[in-house]
C-alpha cells in the first residue's frame, strides 16, 4: 500500500548515507549503508543516476565515486516537506 | 413556477470574475505542485495537479460555453450556437470528466494500475462527451458526472488507509468536485436564473463565491507544504 511512500524514504536515505559522508562515496560502502538487496540497490541506484539526483566521479586513482548533484540536495532540503504535503493531501 | 431567463449585466460580470479566480487558483495549484513531482514523480502528485490543470481548463470552457448560450439575448451579436455549442460541450465533457477522475485518482491510484485508471478516465470521457455531443446537451454531463461524483466518493472512502475515514482533504476533494457540478448547472437555460427568478441571481454568485474560497482553501493548505 505504501511502497510509493516506502520508495521515496529508501531515496532518501540513501541520499543522506553520501551527504553525511562528506558527499562523496565508493558504491560498494553506499551499498553496504543503505541495507538493501543488492538487486534492489542496483534498481535505486539506476533511478538515482537516471533522475541525475547522484553523479559518479573517478579520481585520479581510477576510483569511482558517488556525490549528489544539487537536484539530489534539493530532493533532501524539500523531502520532509514534500512528504508531509503527500501525507496531508492523501496522495 | 418557471421564470422567463433575465440577463443582468451585473450577472456577466461575477461570471467573468468568477471564471478568471477560479481559472488562476486552479492553475497556481498546478504550478505550485509542479517542483514536488518533477523531484519525486509520485503518481499521486501527477493525478492531483493534473487534475487542477484540467478543471482549470474546464472553468474557461464552461465560460466560453456560455457566452454562446446567452450571446442571443444579452449581446447585440449572436454566437452561431449550432455550429459552436456541440464543440464546446465535447470540449467541457471531456476535460471536466477527466479531471473528476483524476482527483479520483489521486486517493485511489495505489489500488489499481496505472494502465487500468487510464484506460478507465479517457474511455468514460470520450463516451460522455460524445454522448452530449450528440445529444447537443450539457445537462448529460451533469447527470453522468454526478453519477461519477458518488461513484468516487464510495471509492475514496472504501480504498481509505487511513485512521480518520472523514478527514478535511476528502471533504474538500468532494466539495471540489460537487460544485464544478453546481457552477455546471448554473450556466443552463433552466438553471437557478429560470427556478428562482431574480433570487437566482444571489444563488449563483452564492456558490460561485464557496467555489473559490474552497480552492483558495486547498491552495493556501499547499502553500503551508510547498513553500
Amino acid at each position: 500500500m505504501n511502497k510509493k511512500r516506502d520508495r521515496l524514504a529508501v531515496i532518501y536515505d540513501i541520499l543522506d548515507i553520501i551527504r553525511n559522508h562528506h558527499n562523496s562515496m565508493k558504491i560498494t560502502p553506499l551499498l553496504r549503508s543503505a541495507n538493501l538487496s543488492s538487486n534492489s540497490f542496483a534498481d535505486y541506484y539506476a533511478e538515482l543516476i537516471s533522475k541525475e539526483f547522484v553523479k559518479e566521479m573517478i579520481d585520479s586513482d581510477e576510483h569511482k565515486y558517488v556525490t549528489l548533484t544539487d537536484k539530489g540536495f534539493k530532493f533532501l532540503e524539500k523531502y520532509k516537506l514534500i512528504t508531509g504535503f503527500i501525507e496531508e493531501f492523501e496522495l | 413556477m418557471a421564470h422567463p431567463f433575465i440577463f443582468e449585466p451585473s450577472m456577466f460580470i461575477t461570471e467573468i470574475s468568477f471564471t478568471l479566480i477560479a481559472t488562476v487558483l486552479c492553475f497556481l495549484i498546478y504550478l505550485k505542485t509542479r517542483e514536488s513531482y518533477t523531484l519525486t514523480k509520485h503518481e499521486g502528485i501527477k493525478y492531483f495537479r493534473d487534475a487542477f490543470l484540467l478543471f482549470g481548463l474546464s472553468y474557461i470552457l464552461r465560460f466560453i460555453l456560455e457566452l454562446i448560450i446567452i450571446s442571443g439575448f444579452a449581446f447585440d451579436f449572436i454566437i452561431p450556437r449550432d455550429m459552436f455549442a456541440p464543440f464546446f460541450i465535447l470540449s467541457v465533457g471531456y476535460v471536466s470528466t477527466l479531471g473528476l477522475w483524476y482527483l479520483i485518482f489521486s486517493s485511489v491510484w495505489k489500488n489499481f494500475s496505472r494502465k487500468s485508471l487510464m484506460i478507465t478516465g479517457h474511455t468514460t470521457a470520450i463516451l460522455l462527451s460524445l454522448a452530449s455531443f450528440f445529444l447537443y446537451s450539457h445537462i448529460i454531463i451533469l447527470y453522468a458526472q454526478f453519477i461519477l461524483l458518488i461513484f468516487g466518493v464510495i471509492l475514496i472512502f472504501r480504498s481509505g488507509t487511513h485512521v480518520k475515514k472523514i478527514s478535511q482533504t476528502k471533504i474538500l476533494y468532494i466539495l471540489t468536485s460537487f460544485l464544478w457540478l453546481i457552477n455546471l448547472f448554473i450556466i443552463d437555460k433552466k438553471g437557478p436564473s429560470r427556478i428562482f427568478g431574480a433570487w437566482g441571481f444571489w444563488i449563483d454568485l452564492f456558490f460561485q463565491i464557496v467555489s473559490i474560497i474552497v480552492l483558495f482553501i486547498i491552495y493556501h493548505k499547499i502553500s503551508h507544504w510547498l513553500k
